[in-house]
């Protein structure tokens, strides 16, 4: 059957493939045919539009869950490679790959899985921080510690992204008491008054974050999200300061100057922020950031911006976290993105998630809880997912996939700047890092067209920000998917009304 | 080499059971040595002390990963139904499960055999983004897992990762609802949309949640604010200034303290309203109340079903949404398979969440919790479909070998023997309680609550601790 629909398939492709490369306006970047993984499949094919009838049908017999943001339904079994195969059996190129949570594709870990006798790995899920499988510490250095940022020996698994953000919060709040108190002696008033949720036990920290800013949905992390009002509507929050994210002009190397006094601007309301907190007696114990603001519309800044508020928030004794949920497992062309930076210390914790298949922290020995059960909780992640991104970390390295992403990234990026310089009234600001790229419309009803139009020709893509479309591909997105994006969306622009 | 071992161990544990039953002082219940789960083991095999010589060298090792909680390390593979084996090889009868996370014991032969099976593999590889897209056959696997066993008046499900994720979000859905409520209307101001974005009101409106002293409801920062446990959780974190009732503290057995219990309750009940209506005077609204159905990490504090009825009727009154944790009851350990289903009403709650034996985290709520725009109640993964494949095949084992009248009989067991034991050695055991397995007993203090689990420990059994008390649980 696979073998079988994979031949159709190719057979029906080749036939399509041939009138789209005669249309006359169309952006040839390269012959886009090239199919170097096995498992990958050759490219769309699309049967109905998306959603197609079967996917409307599940919608509407899906009544009884909150189903209003699902797109439409898929076939994962089908699904393969850089392929996302829906339920009305369109396969299309996956450039948005569960926002941005899926690391080398569907299906490649298969082979390994078939023949591994991990049964009770995914049945037996462990309370892991009391009773860890025996292979625990080893799986963990085959997988997160192999490839744990710079200086950030100690790591703790979490389930998902906003419990990451959540603990490492904790673990920040309690590292500044520590340290406020100079002593391990936790006064009898201090152990009275937490249980009430009043100070000095419960003390009034904060961490800092940037408008703009995503870094998960529960209360705490809520609090330093500032990307979109649905998110925030009608959810008490916290008083903690909020900073401008630089607004930069792109191409950065044009715009140079007025970049830089964007960010001179932004680093110094940081500063004045900790100082008047600091004065009304809320401390702030922390920053926060992303390397690349994601939702917010994929923000960059300068590697000198980080270097500069990684040294404000080293001044002001305030540890710095990077949030590396959406940015990290590679597909800025580094492990980390904020590897980038080119710093000795670039973080005192870095949070993970996603792509990583596990959520949880990295952090420096002295971010590490004093006593047991601080930060804990029942299930602490997920031996299974650890499993899982052991061999995703080993396909990555024995694939390059790193330098993949740089390469890939490079032909995806000069492709859109092409097409920028071609059609300025719809593409502006494109801009990116690896395959981690992203480009501005001209406004939410023109972003969601081409979004749907795109589905319709076989292309999955996502939106961030107010009128952004964001490129989150898998690391197994090669040169030659860069192509076959850019010569479908090049005819999409060409006939866009 | 199961087989094997399997032989071994019952040839080893044969040997031994035979002086045990000659032990003078030992209390007999029954013979214990029934096995009707072919896949179970037939009784502890003790090798060392725990944590054993390979469990202290794997700790010594293992200094990258916070670990001062681990107890000792184990050896899943080998474990089996209610028996935990460890690296060291010690076997033992586990009451304790994963804190209360394991539902059908461990290796359940139905769940690997769901492994094996190859158009399953794809849900364990291929983790969707959920409330995007969705698999196929998501709709129908729901409704074979989490919605054939909804909670009454509940019919509309969320999945979530964890119990923290579950509790945040269904406050979330809570204060939705309650915005809502008294807007009257769906139009946002745009001074909303603005406050919100900068976390000031009217955006982030100055609602609470009402919570009891002792509750536990997850670690996460909204979810801390309403768990009061112990002060370890919550020491050097900010927190929210949100009412915090009383918990009824009531004499076991219950039938011998009708009176009393009935006075402290009310006592509780009383102050849950003036709670709400002091709050409400500084302008600080509470939008629900969150309660468990027994107060689980807080020290298994039981109230009686009428405390909760009222409790019930008095968040209506006030127009309070009614949130049931059953994150640590749920999944039929008290007998049903909800703890609320006890209290005998038609309206038990607004909205119900759940995880540990569950499998995945989430909530039940009513239609009207329904959130009024897509993405407000949202994340990447929302869940995780292979979590409910397995949920899917746990309740079906849980139907098919009747394991929830096998919790109430079982529970009634062990109950029974420890009302025994605590009449034979009231200076060690008292206040023994319990709905179902979900049993618990009061050591003097915590000293010998520690010894008692170490030396059961060392004897094949593991016992989990909680405050002043020493639980014991399984299914």
């Amino acid at each position: 059957m696979d073998i079988y629909s994979k031949r159709r398939a190719q057979k029906i492709w080749s036939v399509l493939r041939f009138p789209l490369f005669l249309t006359g306006q169309r952006y040839i970047s390269q012959a886009a045919a090239k199919i170097d993984v096995d498992f990958d499949y050759d490219g769309p094919l699309m049967k109905t539009e998306v959603p197609g009838p079967r996917s409307r049908c599940l919608l509407f017999v899906f009544s009884c869950k909150n189903a209003e943001a699902v797109h439409f339904f898929c076939n994962y079994e089908e699904s393969r490679g850089n392929y996302l195969v829906d339920v009305d059996g369109n396969r299309m190129l996956d450039l948005y790959s569960q926002i941005s949570s899926i690391p080398i594709g569907r299906r490649q870990l298969y082979q390994s899985f078939l023949f591994c006798p991990q049964a009770s790995t995914f049945i037996n899920r462990p309370a892991l921080g009391i009773l860890p499988p025996e292979n625990f510490a080893e799986r963990l250095k085959e997988s997160l510690l192999s490839v744990a940022p710079k200086g950030l020996p100690q790591v703790i698994t979490m389930s998902c992204g906003s419990c990451s953000n959540e603990n490492a919060f904790k673990a920040i709040f309690m590292w500044y008491r520590n340290k406020e108190r100079g002593h391990n002696n936790v006064t009898k008033e201090e152990l009275e008054s937490c249980m009430i949720n009043q100070p000095p036990g419960c003390p009034d920290y904060a961490m800092l974050s940037f408008m703009g800013g995503f870094h998960g949905r529960t209360l705490g992390c809520l609090a330093t999200t500032h990307s979109k009002a649905v998110h925030k509507l009608d959810i008490p929050s916290l008083d903690w300061p909020i900073a401008p994210f630089p607004r930069l002009k792109y191409p950065l190397e044009d715009f140079v100057k007025e970049n830089q006094q964007e960010e001179a601007r932004c680093l110094e309301e940081v500063e004045d922020l900790i100082v008047k907190y600091r004065k009304k007696k809320k401390i702030v114990a922390g920053i926060i950031i992303e390397p690349i603001q994601s939702e917010g519309g994929d923000n960059h800044a300068s590697d000198d911006f980080f270097r500069k508020l990684r040294d404000i928030a080293r001044k002001h004794g305030c540890a710095f976290l990077v949030d590396e949920v959406q940015t990290g497992g590679g597909c800025t062309g580094k492990f980390w993105a904020h590897e980038h930076w080119g710093l000795d210390d670039p973080a005192d914790v870095v949070t993970f998630s996603k792509k990583m298949m596990t959520g949880g922290f990295f952090h420096k020995e002295e971010f590490r809880p004093n006593a047991p059960y601080r930060i804990f909780n029942t299930w602490l992640g997920d031996p299974s997912k650890n499993l899982m991104l052991a061999e995703v970390i080993k396909v990555i390295k024995r694939e390059d996939l790193l330098n993949n992403a740089t390469h890939a990234g490079k032909a995806l990026l000069t492709g859109l700047l092409d097409l920028q310089a071609r059609y300025p009234h719809l593409i502006s600001r494109v801009r990116g890092r690896g395959t981690f790229c992203s480009f501005d419309t001209p406004n939410d009803a023109t972003r969601n067209k081409l979004i749907t139009i795109a589905r319709n020709k076989g292309v999955v893509l996502g939106g961030c920000g107010d009128r952004s479309i964001r490129f989150r591909p898998t690391l197994i997105f090669k040169d030659h998917h860069a192509h076959l994006f850019l010569n479908i969306f090049s005819d999409i622009l060409a006939n866009f009304k």
